[in-house]
């Protein structure tokens, strides 16, 4: 059994070896260690009374970012579904919508998701300079009495 | 007896050759799939997107051709295992992410279905392991 689990283990050590030295020379290589997740600045994040303001009027894209089936059982009113989970495929269909310079409202639900960071960290990265996250703000826009609808549409 | 183990030996190696190779065409994709199971902290996310794959090769391959029968059936066995602990935490947790387990070609999400079908891989790769003589 000794003998079995020894080799069991280089097989493993020899693949992850495989895999380290296929890296270099694949056409598709990856970095070995992705750079770091900027954390959101405190200037990144929009108080509910600011982000009610641009959602009065008409000012701003609201993009969700929780799972589709969360979105369907209620969302902002007018806010698009663009979950973290499946940014690629779900960023094409809002992006015609958008210019860099459209404000954006992210938003997830609890104190501690970070969906809406991951999006907003996305965003950025493509070239939105007016994203801001709203924390919290399923919760918050709800507790607020503000605007909300249901099914998979905004 | 000696027949099924071989066919059996052969399907569970194939799975794994077809599922590493699947992902090493595609290693940002498996590892945005890694990343989302929100398992591993950021840094170890593309070591493993990078490793796993080709161990999968491996261990399928070496399971396939009949060498270190054991070994890699209970290497597949160990891998199989952490997939299960995988997947269970992300249905409890209510994450609504692609399993990754064959690269991008499939859609399918974690979920019971993806749960049950690692279940019967594991027993599979399991009995294997047992069976073989060192």
């Amino acid at each position: 059994m000794a003998r079995t689990i020894e080799r069991a283990l280089l097989i493993a050590v020899a693949g992850a070896a495989l895999g380290l030295a296929g890296n270099v020379v694949s056409p598709r290589h990856i970095p070995y260690i992705a750079p770091p997740k900027v954390a959101p600045q405190p200037s990144d994040f929009i108080q509910l009374d600011d982000a009610r303001q641009l959602w009065l009027a008409s000012g701003a894209f609201f993009l969700d970012a929780r799972a589709p089936a969360d979105y369907a059982a209620g969302h902002v009113a007018g806010a698009y579904s663009l979950p973290a989970a499946d940014f690629d495929a779900r960023y094409q269909q809002v992006s015609d919508m958008l210019t860099l310079e459209t404000p954006l409202v992210t938003y997830c639900d609890g104190l501690r998701c970070d969906l809406s960071h991951d999006i907003t960290a996305r965003l950025r990265q493509l070239g939105y300079k007016n994203v801001h996250i709203l924390q919290n703000g399923w919760t918050v826009w709800r507790k607020a009495g503000l605007a909300t609808t249901t099914g998979d549409q905004p | 007896m000696k027949t099924f183990n071989f066919i059996l030996r052969l399907a569970v190696g194939g799975v794994f050759v077809v599922a590493g190779l699947l992902k090493i065409w595609d290693p940002s994709s498996f590892a945005k799939d890694v990343a989302n199971y929100r398992l591993l902290p950021d840094m170890l996310v593309n070591l493993m997107a990078i490793t796993l794959p080709w161990i999968e090769v491996l261990a399928g391959g070496l399971l396939m051709a009949g060498v270190w029968k054991k070994p890699s059936a209970l290497l597949i066995t160990g891998m199989m295992a952490v997939f299960l602990v995988g997947i269970s935490q992300a249905v409890y947790r209510h994450l609504d992410i692609h399993c990754g387990c064959f690269g991008t070609i499939e859609a399918r999400k974690v979920g019971w279905k993806a749960l049950a079908e690692d279940g019967v891989l594991f027993l599979a790769a399991a009995w294997l392991a047992w069976w073989h003589k060192d």
